[in-house]
């Protein structure tokens, strides 16, 4: 395992625990060793490509899964052993609706309901309860299946509130949203965090979960890379930078970026923008190589009105864990290559 | 560009393993037909009676894989691409609608080309024991195969075109099937030897038959002939029903195929409960249950997933099933009225053997559709890893399911309860046969839940689901019909009574002393089967659900 979540340091117990868990589909591992916890009213965003291990691992929360070694406990009851009880803490909303024809939302919230063995009475009040706090009660004679998508989310995460459960599992809850319904699922579930309810969230809309989740944890191949509040991924990933330089005239983004590529580690990914007259790189050398690369520039002609680096948020901490881990450069390697592009760059 | 839609509709669909099976298993029926038959001693009788006799069997055996399988093909065709959304790409192409159905119509006529290709052998033996005509006999028959591919494949495409889900597009074909497969020779049965109107419209009704149509190429009696032969040209006026219908689907279809087939309003869902007063009573007046009022909540003591069951098919809310329970009742007391009145000069038998085919044909037509897809329309709508996340158990679950589907079959059962007791009451002497029969239709009824289930409960999808449930029980009901045809010759009777035993249509027959069937002895036998089926089919069912629900 490449990385361990701890709870916070705050000494409280978490409500998610998840220790070594390894899932083996024959000799394919989906999930590998991974280990994270969570407090309560705490949101997690579990980031990965497709294929990480996210669902693996969520499926194996709800009970629809054993993990092939490790424990997984929600509220202190353990997902494998416990499975029913676990079922009562948790509420899962998959990606896809799970829809019933000729039954309208009021009657399809109701059968859940029942299904979870709530009274009629009790059901009834949840039932307004959660239609307001989702903002569907407009929709509670339409049918299920007549629903557009973004509405079918929402009557979704009513459905997922309904037991009025300890730990909400939601798996892309604002895919297929429109802008301003994205805001309100946003302010939804920072509220339901605020009343003490603990959220596992998967989303590839990346800047999404940067705004809402404490703790976001990037799996990879079923590893944990990263864990952490999005600043600490930030500088989990700092030995990988993203340096944008930006030129003065447009006709010397080329030979920029020429310069920049024999400076830099040879994998190294260099994009020039002519439009914006940018050249953007991600590099692991140090301040003093990077210093050098500008000087070479300068010297060279070209003109750099700004040289600097780029904050990296979310989407950049997933990318870089996401693709393979940069080459070691060593110094003596880049004065070497600095001598051998010195002639090569004099043409500008 | 077509001969790729034509690739798509046709190859796609024969790579599937199950299709392979299915082609082999046809082979293997035919060959084992003729091999059971074929004569073992030196000598082959000169008028090729025997051969008759096997190549009947074998063109029945024939018609009936067409008629059970064929249909689903057509039938799903459209309206899973509708639901798929890939009808729309098709639309948007170039291809036009002309040539998008001749492509799938090519596809399934394909289909049922192969089958018969596939028969071709064994048809080629028996024409090799002799006394076969090869235009006169086994060119008509696979004439009259072609053309029942053609009329069904059509009439599924256009049922296709207007259906929403694939199971009601399955149900209603499968009923377009039954309707003019058998129930069509039903006047003709009643009224045959009578002069007069009823007679002359029974004769031409059983005409859109194939089976009657069969039965005149195969020189076999009617099913329930009764000896009576009549000199209609049925397979000429087959053939022009066939082309006919087949045309008017066709043109039908294609005009249907454009952007106005997505054409539908969502739903707005309008409540009663916000009409007015006059409104809410012109609305309770119409459908005494309105399906349209604001329904309660699911009642603690009641399994909720019944109730989801109930809600959630069309048919299931209770307005349809008192629809269909009022008919059922009114049909029965007015058959029982008629003959008591003098009406009809029938038989109190034969008023039970009309109530018989009704209800059976009912339970076959509605058990599948409603038990096949008890968890493939779970899986396939993926509500059921919702359900898995409830606290509910498996048994419950299953519970719920098959009350949801054995409710509306007892319902519709005892609506005609009142045909019976009247039947009973008409002569006293019948209510020991009236009783059996009852028990004979209970039995029918659970087994065609349990056995629909189990075989739908092997599918993720409805489609397959529906398709491989009805031909399952379609064939334990009919096919012992097929040597029961073949009674006396090449069958003893012996053969025919223990064949006869598994259909629960046959049983039921033999216990009001239908004519043809009276000479059997079938119970306790058939209740037998009937009950060892339902509890093996319970006991797969409920295997295989805790299979699918196990935690990965």
């Amino acid at each position: 395992m490449s990385e361990t979540a701890s709870p916070a340091d705050s000494g409280e117990t978490p409500v998610l625990d998840i220790r070594n868990l390894t899932k083996r589909y024959g000799s394919f591992t989906a999930l590998n060793d991974l280990t994270l916890s969570l407090n309560a009213g705490q949101i997690l965003g579990l980031i990965g490509p497709n294929g990480a291990g996210k669902t693996t691992t969520i499926k194996i929360l709800v009970g629809l899964s054993r993990p092939t070694s490790g424990t997984a406990t929600i509220g202190g009851v353990d997902c494998v052993a416990d499975a029913r009880q676990v079922k009562r803490l948790v509420g899962y909303m998959p990606d896809k609706f799970g829809s019933y024809d000729n039954m309208r939302v009021s009657e399809y919230l109701d059968f859940f309901g029942a299904a979870f063995g709530m009274p009629a009475a009790e059901r009834a009040s949840r039932i307004e309860e959660v239609m307001g706090m989702t903002n569907t009660e407009y929709m509670k004679d339409r049918f299920v299946e007549s629903l557009s998508h973004g509405m079918q989310q929402r009557v979704g995460l009513a459905r997922t509130l309904l037991h009025d459960p300890k730990v909400l599992i939601l798996d892309e809850p604002v895919n297929g949203l429109d802008p301003q319904s994205r805001i309100e699922m946003r302010d939804l579930l920072i509220e339901l965090a605020a009343q003490g309810k603990t959220l596992v969230v998967t989303s590839h809309i990346l800047p999404e979960l940067a705004r809402i989740c404490q703790q976001v944890a990037i799996v990879t191949n079923g590893t944990l890379r990263a864990f952490g509040t999005v600043e600490e991924i930030g500088s989990q990933v700092s030995q990988q930078r993203t340096i944008e330089a930006h030129i003065l005239k447009a006709n010397h983004v080329t030979p920029a970026a020429k310069v920049i590529r024999k400076s830099i580690e040879p994998d190294a990914e260099v994009l020039e923008a002519h439009g914006e007259k940018t050249v953007r790189f991600r590099t692991a050398l140090s301040e003093a190589h990077l210093a050098q690369i500008l000087r070479r520039l300068v010297k060279v002609g070209v003109h750099v009105s700004q040289f600097r680096e780029v904050q990296t948020d979310l989407e950049e901490a997933f990318m870089s864990f996401t693709n393979s881990p940069p080459p070691v450069i060593d110094d003596e390697s880049i004065a070497g290559e600095e001598e051998a592009t010195a002639g090569a760059t004099t043409d500008v | 560009m077509f001969s790729a839609l034509l690739r798509r509709e046709l190859v796609t669909p024969l790579r599937r393993r199950r299709m392979i099976a299915f082609q082999i298993a046809i082979a293997a029926l035919f060959t084992l037909l003729i091999a059971a038959r074929w004569p073992t001693g030196g000598q082959v009788a000169v008028m090729g009676e025997r051969s008759q006799q096997i190549f009947r069997l074998f063109t029945y055996g024939l018609m009936a894989t067409m008629l059970l399988l064929l249909p689903v093909f057509p039938a799903s065709s459209i309206v899973s691409e509708k639901i798929s959304g890939t009808l729309g790409l098709l639309l948007n192409t170039p291809l036009g609608s002309v040539r998008i159905f001749i492509a799938k119509l090519l596809a399934s006529l394909s289909l049922a080309g192969m089958i018969l290709a596939m028969s071709l052998p064994a048809a080629g033996a028996c024409y090799s024991m002799g006394g076969l005509s090869l235009y006169e006999e086994i060119g008509k028959v696979y004439l009259l195969l072609g053309l029942v591919a053609l009329l069904y494949t059509a009439v599924g495409l256009l049922i296709s075109s207007y259906s929403q889900s694939v199971d009601s597009s399955i149900r209603i074909t499968y009923g377009f099937v039954l309707v003019t497969g058998i129930l069509a020779m039903g006047p003709h049965y009643f009224f045959q030897g009578t002069v007069g109107s009823l007679a002359k419209y029974g004769e031409m009704l059983r005409c859109i038959s194939p089976l009657a149509a069969l039965a005149t190429l195969t020189g076999a009696e009617d099913i329930g002939g009764q000896g009576l032969m009549t000199t209609t040209d049925v397979m000429g006026r087959f053939t022009v029903w066939a082309l006919a219908c087949s045309l008017v689907a066709s043109i039908w279809t294609t005009r249907r195929l454009n952007h106005k087939i997505f054409d539908r309003s969502r739903a707005a869902g309008t409540m009663s409960d916000d009409l007015s007063k006059s409104g809410q009573l012109i609305r309770r007046l119409f459908f005494l249950v309105d399906p349209q009022k604001r329904s309660k909540q699911i009642p603690s003591f009641l399994n909720p997933v019944m109730v989801k069951e109930f809600r959630s098919r069309k048919f299931g809310r209770l307005h349809w099933l008192m629809r269909l329970v009022a008919v059922c009742a009114m049909l029965s007391l007015g058959l029982t009225y008629a003959t008591t009145a003098g009406t009809f000069d029938w038989g109190v038998e034969t008023i039970g053997g009309i109530m018989v085919v009704m209800q059976v044909a009912l339970i076959v037509l509605i058990a599948p559709s409603l038990s096949a897809i008890l968890l493939s329309t779970e899986r396939e709508r993926r509500a059921w890893q919702l359900l898995q996340t409830t606290p509910m158990s498996i048994p419950r679950i299953i519970i719920g399911k098959l009350f949801s589907a054995i409710l509306p079959l007892i319902l519709l059962l005892g609506a005609t309860m009142p045909g019976y007791l009247v039947m009973a009451y008409i002569e006293p002497g019948m209510s020991l046969q009236v009783q059996r029969v009852l028990i004979c239709l209970l039995l029918t009824a659970i087994f065609a839940m349990s056995c629909s289930a189990a075989v739908g409960v092997f599918f993720s999808r409805s489609a397959p689901a529906i398709a491989c449930a009805y031909s399952v029980l379609l064939s334990i009901c009919c096919l012992p019909l097929l040597v029961w045809m073949g009674r006396d010759a090449p069958f003893g009777h012996d053969v025919v009574e223990s064949a006869l035993s598994f259909s629960s249509i046959a049983a039921a027959f033999s216990v009001i002393r239908m004519p043809g069937f009276d000479h059997y002895d079938l119970i306790p036998a058939n209740w037998w089967f009937l009950g060892v089926g339902s509890v093996f089919s319970l006991l797969v069912l409920t295997g295989w659900t805790y299979k699918i629900s196990r935690p990965q």
